[in-house]
């Protein structure tokens, strides 16, 4: 009984262990664009800027809130050296076609039908996004997203913007 | 009979996978839905007690008293 209690121990710590949090580096990532598979975007090519990396889906209802809200902090915020990175986790283009027919974005997308990125951070809820400094280090984790999170967010970026890279 | 009890839990538990968050896309597709349409649902279930003269049964609150 012991054994098996100290097995599943081990289990659901193995399971937690994984999860990048703050204060670890963001996992080397290449991945390819939503809009041009050929193209790929590799997270190491963004460093020296603050970069976003969110976790959405066509069918993630708080990703409605938090892609027009991540639009706008892209939009205030990129000639200062911030952006957004969205890592669409749909099964099908399609879907996430149609929904961003719905709520444009112009910051770059790219997706992740292996699961090499989610499985990369370890993705434990959607939306996730992290927060990554100029050095490739991740800063804050956001899981789920509300209209406080959107406000929280601005403060954090405005700080790291202030950091030198 | 422990140990074949304890292979049949083993196997039993191969079946089972974790879904992680990010791959619920299969489950949130409409067809996966336990009630597809709860719209029509709830009309039909409307009719049928207005019908019969009773509420309830049908994993609804209340009784059958007529009250709700």
């Amino acid at each position: 009984m012991r054994r098996f209690a100290a097995a599943l121990a081990l289990l659901l710590i193995s399971q937690a262990a994984g999860a990048v949090e703050a204060g670890a580096a963001a996992p080397a990532l290449d991945m390819p664009r939503l809009d041009q598979p050929a193209a790929r975007l590799p997270l190491a090519s963004l460093r020296g800027k603050v970069v976003y990396v969110d976790f959405w889906a066509s069918w993630c209802v708080p990703c409605r809130l938090s892609m027009p809200a991540l639009e706008t902090l892209y939009r205030e915020h990129r000639d200062q050296g911030f952006i957004v990175v969205g890592v669409n986790k749909d099964v099908s283009a399609d879907d996430a076609k149609r929904f961003l027919g719905k709520v444009g974005v112009s910051f770059p997308l790219v997706s992740d039908l292996g699961d090499a990125a989610a499985r990369g951070f370890d993705v434990k809820a959607m939306p996730s996004g992290y927060l990554v400094d100029r050095k490739g280090v991740v800063r804050k984790v956001h899981r789920g997203f509300t209209g406080e999170t959107a406000a929280q967010l601005r403060g954090e970026i405005d700080a790291l913007m202030k950091e030198p890279s | 009979m422990k140990r074949w009890l304890a292979a049949l839990v083993a196997a039993t538990l191969c079946g089972c996978t974790a879904v992680a968050p990010y791959q619920r896309g299969y489950l949130a597709r409409d067809d996966m839905a336990f009630d597809p349409s709860p719209g029509t649902a709830r009309a039909l279930e409307k009719t049928y007690s207005a019908k019969e003269g009773a509420s309830g049964g049908a994993s609804v609150g209340g009784g059958g008293c007529g009250c709700n």
